[in-house]
Order: structure tokens, then sequence, then C-alpha cells
């Protein structure tokens, strides 16, 4: 996903994804990812949370305008989604 | 594949005056459209277009590299294509493109080539040329 993310980077579209694992994540380098521990087959939660889903994307979309520097997985606390607090990161 | 660098848009307007596209890796398409290539063990690289405004009923998920049990019980977990509605009406985003794009996430060997040169850039090019101003990427 991470070279498919940095062809529409590469074309001037501001992108940001969900990374399943910070380490295949840190090799392929997109310009910004979060990571906050979803599972394979569920990166936005479970079926019809609409309430969380919606966090999740909300996530996205604040890293999305906050984050600067080219390459950087945001480390985001899962239960920070689960309780749909304000989602402060635990490490970038 | 490893890079030491990252590509870089500067996102130069605030999120709630955005234009936003999905992609998926997830393996969605229309049951109307080709499934994904599942008897190539390489993968498939190509990409299927999703109307912003298609129904759930119609989505469907071919890819057998991942348990899709959840996704096929609501296929926003993968595709948040109903989410972004959500979005839209609480002043979220401007707007939402009139279409997204899916591809299958299991690309290997030789197809991976085709995905940098031919069909990833083949979507990055209808992106821009919708006006879509950021994109959510999904794995699964």
């Amino acid at each position: 996903m991470g070279l498919i993310q940095r062809s529409i980077e590469d074309i001037g579209i501001a992108t940001i994804s969900i990374s399943l694992s910070k380490e295949i994540t840190g090799k392929v380098r997109p310009p910004r990812a979060v990571f906050f521990g979803s599972r394979l087959g569920r990166p936005i939660s479970y079926p019809h949370q609409v309430s969380r889903q919606i966090s999740v994307l909300r996530l996205l979309l604040k890293y999305l305008e906050e984050i600067r520097t080219p390459g950087t997985i945001i480390d985001i606390d899962p239960t920070v989604v689960d309780n749909g607090m304000d989602p402060s990161p635990a490490s970038k | 594949m490893e890079f030491r660098d990252s590509p870089w848009a500067q996102l130069d307007k605030d999120v709630s005056q955005c234009r936003l596209a999905l992609i998926t890796t997830g393996g969605v398409h229309l049951r109307s459209q080709p499934p994904f290539n599942m008897a190539d063990p390489a993968g498939d690289p190509t990409f299927r277009e999703i109307p912003a405004d298609a129904s759930l009923s119609n989505l469907i998920i071919t890819h057998n590299y991942y348990d899709h049990f959840d996704a096929d019980k609501d296929i926003n977990i993968v595709l948040p294509i109903e989410r972004v509605f959500d979005l839209k009406q609480a002043g979220d985003i401007r707007g939402i493109n009139h279409r997204h794009f899916s591809f299958m996430g299991h690309i290997m060997h030789h197809h991976i080539d085709t995905l940098i040169k031919e069909t990833a850039p083949q979507v990055a090019t209808e992106l821009k040329s919708d006006k879509v101003d950021i994109a959510i990427l999904t794995p699964a």
C-alpha cells in the first residue's frame, strides 16, 4: 500500500495511511502514516461501530494536517481510539 | 522494498476545505466488475474504480490473503465509503470525490514493477484530474 501512497503523493496529493506494521511502513516510508494496533482485516475498527469508525477517520485527518516531516509514523495508544478521546500520540 | 526518503505534497489548506478520495488494498470491487486474480500467486496489480455512491450490497471482496469475515459484514472497516459521507455532513471535509479506488494488497515479484510504473501512477493521475486534495489509504 505504501507504494501506491508514494505515487499519489508524488503527483501532488497529500496522503495519509493506516499502518498495520511499523516495520514494513518504516521501510517503504510513505509520507504520513498512523499506527494504532489495527489488526489485519480490520484497519478501521469493527463492523457497524459507526462512531468508532468516524473517530479513526478524524484521527487520520488530524494527522494529515499536523504531520510536517515526511516519513512520519504516528504511534497511537489504541485505547485512545476506543475511548474516542483526543488522540495524543504515544510516540513518533 | 526499502526507501531512504519520502515524497511530500504540502497541504496548503484546511482539511475542512478539501476533497477526499479513498484508496484501499482490501480487494474491494463492485459485484459487476471482474474479481481480482487469485490464480496468480504473485497477486494482481490492477485496480478497480469504486463509485462514491456505491451501495454496500453492490460491493464484494476478492482477496484470499486476509480474513475478511468482518469486512464482509461491513465493508466500511476496510473501505469507509459510508463514513466519509458522515465526515462531509459534519463539516470535517468539504467534498468526497465521485470515485474511490481499490487494489489487492498481495502484490509480489514482477507485479511490483507493474504497480509502481503503471497502475499506481495511473490512479494518481486520475485522482489529480478529479482535483482531489487529500487521500486516505487503508490496508487490509
